[in-house]
């Protein structure tokens, strides 16, 4: 497809960027940590941590891993909240060459088993309040090291003394745990300083994440994203940005957990790039909390999901944001999911700023299009191709077909991931022989290159941002002794953008709808649970037994309207 | 139920040597049939039912072995192995109440792609429905099993988009 997307690049956005700008993500933030090491990094519940003592804590963090006999290649697992513990390990890892395996917090015993399981992760950095899930899951798994740590492991002296207590006794916030051998992150610390950071090539080729997300048929599967892939995803959404913000004097809002890649790249490694400050906030949920520290926080850009801005916007007290600051923030950026037309336009009014849709997957790092910052008003489509990234629309067959028409969104660019871990099958099914990336996201371009999503394959659900896989979902509930049958669709929401609806056919007539929600609360996290469950005689299948999903989703559109 | 059409049992070299039997499946079948699903990745699985089969259940066995041989036939691909035979692979259609329209479904044994026994299956099903008068044989294929419709579209079967549903595909043949 002819680039037509070129001609209406806002001005000062270059055609293509350089893929080598730095040649890992350890060399990009070795870089940043030099040109700007007296500036803020990072901040988290006012503690704060600098460029220098991310260079030195980062480093010590990786000797430790490197002490404890971890090779270059091997995978660490991290399952943390947005912390200050975060960034450390994450770059600890990275600058020792290994490969980092996010990890939901939230996930169950039977759903983190299976990520460290297929990941074959050696260490795992778990966060106190998880620990009684981690210790549950670790059998089976090649998971040798454990690291815990506490919220405030990172503050100061009183903070950390404080908040720990708080977290642990008053509020009761750790179930009780025990992992055998496991080393408290600043012991991990101190043993790493005394050991030193071993030298370490790491190219753009090694994979730096694997990035698991949900599948079609089953488990999740992890995308490799190589350091070559996210380095270009960095440079590709700065080109896109860079001409509005200047470098060491941002701070951008990271509300959105960095364990998704979509926080991962535009907030973490982005603004790291860019000598920002990344205000991590721990629990946005706490939507009070959440909107006092944007009242006092000098914040120029924010990144969200339509359910995000749309909570903050609820929120009382949020009007008065705008005008604590004015005209300190320059760019929103929303992504994951739609953004609904009237959240967008209460935002604008209110904080004078559009909300700059973007759209990406995991297998791209994550952006694949983005809409102009200097757009007036917020034009509901997914945008323009960034930088040095190519878009096709192609039909069921594969081939490319005429502007205007709707098929599969494909996507080529040094951002798209090399394949999913051990699973040649899926990848085959997801990587064309050219390397072309199927998103199985539908849509179609206008003449001026301006993509417009029309809708999702059946077999996925996005809830909040978040894929859940009705596969997984009917997978969990089938363990259940007495179902017969299981399926799940998903439901247009006007809060999470859709939710999962569960049709199960019982084996044992007593079987209530509790229990069956009981039970997916024992495999599935939150947002992979159903949001109502149904009962049927039997579920819509074809003569020879293929499930009708359709006929499926339109009982529960049916049912849930 | 019609009675066991033992015409249609066919034996075949394969073009790497080796022999199977195509012949129409037996009540007697069901440990045979069992093994062959709980054989089956996952993938596989998915791909035929189009939806996540954890564990093949007795219903779902008893469903693919005990057929009539007149609305639903089933054919199985077998090969001889040390306690008797091995199922690798299985054809079947369910014609609609008229006897006209035929779905038809087919597995493989994940060992056994690419062998030619999918191609054997096919046609001497397509044959047996011809047989019984039906006109015409469909499919519903997942968009994203491109081996699939490849390989109907060289048994001579039109594929069409399903309207609002992207991830299916209807395949047919008028036979």
């Amino acid at each position: 497809m002819k680039k037509i997307w070129l001609e209406n690049y806002p001005p000062g956005v270059p055609a293509e960027i350089d893929p080598c700008a730095h040649a890992s993500l350890k060399e990009l933030l070795e870089q940043s940590c030099l040109r700007f090491h007296d500036k803020v990094a990072f901040s988290n519940m006012r503690a704060t941590l600098t460029y220098a003592e991310l260079d030195r804590l980062s480093g010590n963090f990786g000797a430790f891993l490197q002490s404890r006999g971890l090779a270059k290649g091997a995978r660490v697992a991290i399952m943390l909240p947005n912390l200050l513990q975060y960034p450390v390990a994450l770059f600890g890892a990275l600058r020792a060459g290994m490969i980092v395996v996010n990890v939901n917090p939230l996930y169950t015993a039977s759903e983190l088993r299976h990520q460290l399981a297929d990941s074959g992760a050696e260490a795992l950095v778990v966060l106190e309040n998880f620990a009684q899930t981690a210790g549950q899951a670790l059998a089976g798994t090649n998971v040798r090291h454990v690291v815990t740590t506490q919220v405030g492991d990172l503050f100061s002296l009183f903070g950390r003394w404080a908040t720990n207590f708080v977290v642990k006794y008053l509020r009761g916030m750790v179930p009780s745990w025990s992992i055998s051998g496991a080393t408290d992150f600043r012991t991990a610390l101190a043993q790493g300083e005394g050991h030193g950071l071993g030298a370490c090539t790491v190219r753009a080729e090694d994979v730096a994440f694997l990035q698991y997300t949900g599948g079609t048929t089953g488990r999740p599967k992890g995308a490799m994203l190589t350091h070559g892939n996210m380095v270009a995803n960095v440079e590709q959404t700065a080109a896109w940005i860079a001409s509005t913000l200047t470098a060491g004097a941002e701070t951008v809002i990271t509300a959105l957990p960095l364990y998704h890649v979509f926080a991962l790249t535009t907030n973490l490694l982005l603004f790291v790039r860019l000598g920002g400050r990344n205000v991590l906030v721990t629990n946005p949920r706490d939507l009070e909390s959440f909107v006092a520290e944007l009242r006092r926080t000098r914040f120029s850009v924010i990144t969200g999901v339509n359910t995000l801005y749309h909570a903050l916007l609820e929120t009382p007290g949020f009007g008065r944001v705008g005008s604590a600051h004015p005209g300190t923030l320059k760019v929103a950026v929303a992504g994951g999911m739609a953004v609904q037309r009237s959240v967008a336009k209460r935002w604008h009014e209110l904080m004078g700023v559009p909300l700059v849709e973007g759209y990406g997957l995991t297998e791209a790092s994550p952006i694949v299009c983005a809409n102009p910052l200097g757009a007036r008003e917020f034009s509901g489509k997914l945008g323009l191709p960034v930088p040095s990234t190519e878009v096709s629309i192609r039909d069921e067959r594969g081939a490319e077909i005429d502007l205007g028409e709707v098929g599969e969104i494909c996507v080529h660019g040094p951002q798209v991931m090399r394949g999913y871990w051990n699973a040649p099958a899926e990848t085959a099914a997801a990587l064309t022989a050219d390397g072309w990336l199927r998103t199985g996201d539908m849509g179609w371009m206008d003449s001026r290159g301006y993509v417009e999503f029309t809708e999702r394959r059946k077999d996925v659900i996005v809830v909040s941002g978040f894929k859940a896989y009705p596969t997984e979902i009917e997978d969990a509930v089938m363990l259940h002794p007495d179902v017969q049958d299981a399926g799940a669709v998903g439901v247009p929401d006007a809060r999470s953008g859709e939710a999962v609806v569960l049709f199960v056919v019982k084996k044992d007539p007593a079987l209530t709808a509790e229990a069956v929600l009981a039970h997916c609360r024992q495999h599935l996290t939150g947002y992979k649970l159903p949001r109502r469950i149904e009962f049927r005689e039997r579920l819509p299948k074809t003569l020879v037994g293929k499930i009708l999903r359709r006929e499926l989703q339109a009982d529960a559109a049916r049912s849930h309207g | 139920m019609a009675e066991y059409p033992a015409h249609l049992v066919q034996r075949h070299r394969l073009f790497d040597g080796r022999a199977v039997t195509i012949r129409p499946i037996r009540p007697d079948d069901e440990a045979l049939v069992r093994h062959f699903l709980d054989e089956l990745s996952g993938e596989s699985r998915y791909l035929r039912f189009q939806k996540w089969v954890h564990a093949p259940s007795e219903k779902l066995v008893h469903f693919l072995t005990d057929v009539d041989h007149d609305r639903h036939l089933a054919l199985v691909c077998t090969v001889p192995c040390a306690g008797g035979e091995e199922l690798v692979g299985e054809a079947r259609y369910v014609a609609d109440q008229n006897g006209i329209h035929g779905e038809f479904g087919i597995m493989i044994a994940d060992d056994w792609h690419k062998t030619g026994i999918a191609g054997l299956l096919m046609e001497a099903l397509l044959g047996a429905a011809r047989e019984r008068g039906l006109q015409t044989m469909e499919g519903q294929v997942l968009t994203r099993n491109a081996a699939m419709l490849r390989f109907a579209r060289g048994l001579g079967f039109s594929i069409e988009p399903m309207v609002g549903d992207f991830t299916t595909m209807r395949i047919v043949k008028r036979l």
